[in-house]
């Protein structure tokens, strides 16, 4: 049988399954025999949970993991809470059994968290929540796992990795991961990546198919498990993974080396990233640069808007990792599915077309200029490029220069150090902006096309949504259309184009690209020699024809599929 | 009992980690210690019920003591709103 699910973090996985599970047997309604007893009973679950949650906090610190060490060490300051274990304690003595009277208090806890409407207090909730579940597990005595301690050729199969359970996996002893909720950015998602273990995350009934000791093959590049494999499928598998890992020694040639089309034309390859600390990955894995950084980290989970100081650090650190290559920085995208509780956006109908990215930053120039200054200052060392968001209007961008000259004549006058002739770009993620491209061109240092809101705001469809996600595609020869339109405008202004959406990566997609004349392809860091490698692949000729035929045809379907065929011929040529 | 009025001065307010700061310091009183906000009557010695009441940066409250140490106890809680709930 194949159970299948979200392909998380690629390669083959074949190994026997140890469930984990993270949740806790149904509660009995059984009142206690003796009150004090069960009062005691309570107090040792206690102890024993705090005492395994310290040991896993000090593990994680061991591990450089010191934001989960703490959220761990505030679960045990909150659950030592003497209010509300004497809440607990006299609900045992009124007759309910020790998991029941947890069940209880702590769920009016989280009911009273929730119930405030403040966005902080709020995601306290879900430490309860935790807490709550582990306390009740520790009562019905089932064990935490130690992940360390598992043999080698284990498959871990549970509900979602949580940050207590991810101590101690390792590449050596864990074949592949695989679980029941989570998407390709969850927590276990990402972990499974930086780990290279093969990982098929959001399997339905996979609790109910899988049982300890299973023989399983996880296949993270398809997204599928296969249960009690045969011996062919084995011997299939065995043949996979090591293609796998020969593919992978093949892309490994193209590291340190220039990103080229098979006749040699020039292109770039830079990294999206989300944060400084991934420029130094992206860097390690051989990005030209970055082609997208998204700043939301800097103004996301804290009580208020990051000062200047603060923004200027980040950015200098990155734009130091790169030396001369080039770093584009985009400024704040909040609104759409982002939410920073203190900015006090209202909420809306239709956040999506609403008061999002550049059109908030415009009526909040304090905040915006804030940005704008750091990022100037930070384009002293080295080679900075400043990115807008959602642009739908010529004013906008002008708009935007004129605070940009702003901050540099105050800049001056401070006497502070930056370039003058900092380059300032934006996102063409907007129908609107596609039809505007040729006038948008004259304003702009360079385009960065965002095919993944493109191809949403373009087809008008949300890929969330199941019922409509088949027309949120890039293969749509409208959205092909709309991305050759910003690339010729681009260069018919002497601009450079590139793109930071996923299609860029996309080995079927590549060839098109080429065609058109995209300079810059922005991928995630782990797709950089993947993608220097499928560029390598074809001439300019052989990109220009491919690209000619697949913008004859008008559907999709048949414009993917002809994609398709064609890269899979030439790979396994 | 004793208590004091005063208003909250750092930026986070009553949350995770100030109201952690509080409690730890609070508990070795045997004094009861309630805060008075905005019409909540709040055990100090609480973490959940402190983070529950929301109390922000320039809110009004009042700190209530009432035991053996009940000075001892208003004090302590007084100086550390004052100086910022270990804030940086």
């Amino acid at each position: 049988m194949i159970l299948k699910g979200i392909a998380a973090s690629e390669g083959i996985g074949i190994g026997t399954v140890r469930v984990v599970i993270t949740t806790p047997k149904e509660i009995s309604t059984a009142a206690p025999e003796d009150t004090e007893q069960e009062v005691a009973r309570f107090n040792d679950a206690l102890e024993g949970f705090c005492a395994d949650t310290e040991t896993m906090a000090a593990e994680l610190e061991q591990a450089a993991s010191e934001k989960e060490a703490g959220i761990l060490r505030g679960h045990i300051q909150l659950i030592r809470d003497p209010f509300v274990l004497q809440q607990i304690t006299d609900e045992i003595r009124k007759g309910l059994n020790a998991e029941s009277a947890t069940d209880r208090i702590l769920n009016s806890v989280i009911e009273m968290f929730r119930a405030t409407g403040d966005q902080l207090t709020m995601e306290r909730a879900t430490d309860i929540a935790d807490i709550k579940t582990r306390l009740i597990m520790h009562l019905q005595g089932i064990e935490d796992v130690d992940l360390a301690k598992v043999p080698a050729g284990t498959v871990i199969v549970t509900e979602d990795l949580t940050p207590s359970m991810t101590v101690g996996i390792t590449k050596d002893s864990v074949a592949g991961i695989v679980t029941a909720s989570g998407g390709y950015t969850s927590h276990s998602a990402i972990l499974s990546r930086a780990l290279e273990i093969p990982a098929v995350l959001s399997v339905q009934n996979l609790l109910d198919s899988v049982h300890d000791g299973d023989t399983v093959i996880v296949d993270g590049t398809e997204g599928s498990v296969i249960l009690s494999p045969t011996d062919e499928e084995i011997e299939k598998y065995t043949k996979k993974a090591e293609e796998f890992q020969e593919m992978k020694l093949r892309l490994e040639a193209f590291r340190g080396k220039p990103s080229v089309t098979g006749d040699g034309e020039l292109r770039e390859i830079v990294a999206n990233i989300g944060t400084p600390a991934d420029g130094v990955i992206a860097k390690d894995d051989d990005a030209e640069g970055v082609g997208l950084l998204r700043t939301e980290f800097l103004y996301m989970n804290r009580p208020s808007a990051p000062l200047e100081e603060e923004q200027y650090e980040a950015y200098k650190k990155v734009v130091q990792t790169f030396g001369d290559k080039p770093v584009i920085i985009r400024t704040l995208d909040i609104g759409g599915d982002k939410e920073i509780p203190y900015l006090n956006l209202p909420k809306e109908d239709n956040p999506f077309l609403g008061y999002r990215a550049i059109r908030f930053c415009l009526n909040n120039h304090d905040l915006f200029q804030a940005q704008l200054r750091a990022l100037l200052r930070a384009s002293a060392y080295g080679n900075l490029r400043i990115m807008i968001p959602m642009i739908t209007r010529v004013e906008e961008v002008r708009e935007v220069k004129k605070l940009r000259d702003r901050c540099i004549e105050d800049l001056t006058r401070e006497g502070k150090h930056f370039n003058p002739d900092t380059p300032i770009g934006i996102m063409v993620e907007t129908p609107a902006a596609c039809m505007m491209a040729d006038r948008l061109a004259a304003e702009v240092d360079f385009f960065s096309i965002g095919t993944n809101d493109l191809t949403g705001y373009t087809m008008c469809a949300d890929r969330g949504n199941s019922q409509v996600a088949d027309l949120y595609t890039a293969y749509d020869p409208a959205v092909l259309r709309s991305i050759k339109r910003i690339c010729s405008c681009a260069h018919n202004a002497g601009i450079p184009v590139g793109m930071c959406g996923e299609a860029a990566s996309d080995p079927a997609l590549i060839p098109v690209l080429l065609a058109f004349g995209l300079d810059e392809f922005s991928v995630s860091h782990e797709k950089v020699l993947s993608t220097r490698y499928n560029m390598s692949l074809w001439t300019r000729v052989e990109a220009d024809h491919i690209a000619r035929h697949a913008l004859a045809r008008d559907s999709a379907a048949n414009i993917k599929r002809y994609l398709k065929d064609k890269v899979k011929r030439r790979i396994s040529r | 009992m004793v208590s004091k009025q005063l208003k909250v001065t750092n930026s986070q307010g009553f949350h995770m980690r100030p109201a952690t700061v509080f409690v730890n310091a609070m508990a070795k009183y045997k004094s009861d210690v309630t805060i008075n906000f905005n019409g909540l009557t709040v055990n100090g010695k609480s973490l959940m019920n402190l983070i529950a009441a929301c109390i922000k940066f320039g809110s009004e409250i009042e700190v209530v003591c009432s035991g053996e140490d009940e000075q001892a106890a208003l004090d302590e809680a007084v100086s550390m709103i004052e100086s910022g709930l270990g804030e940086e």
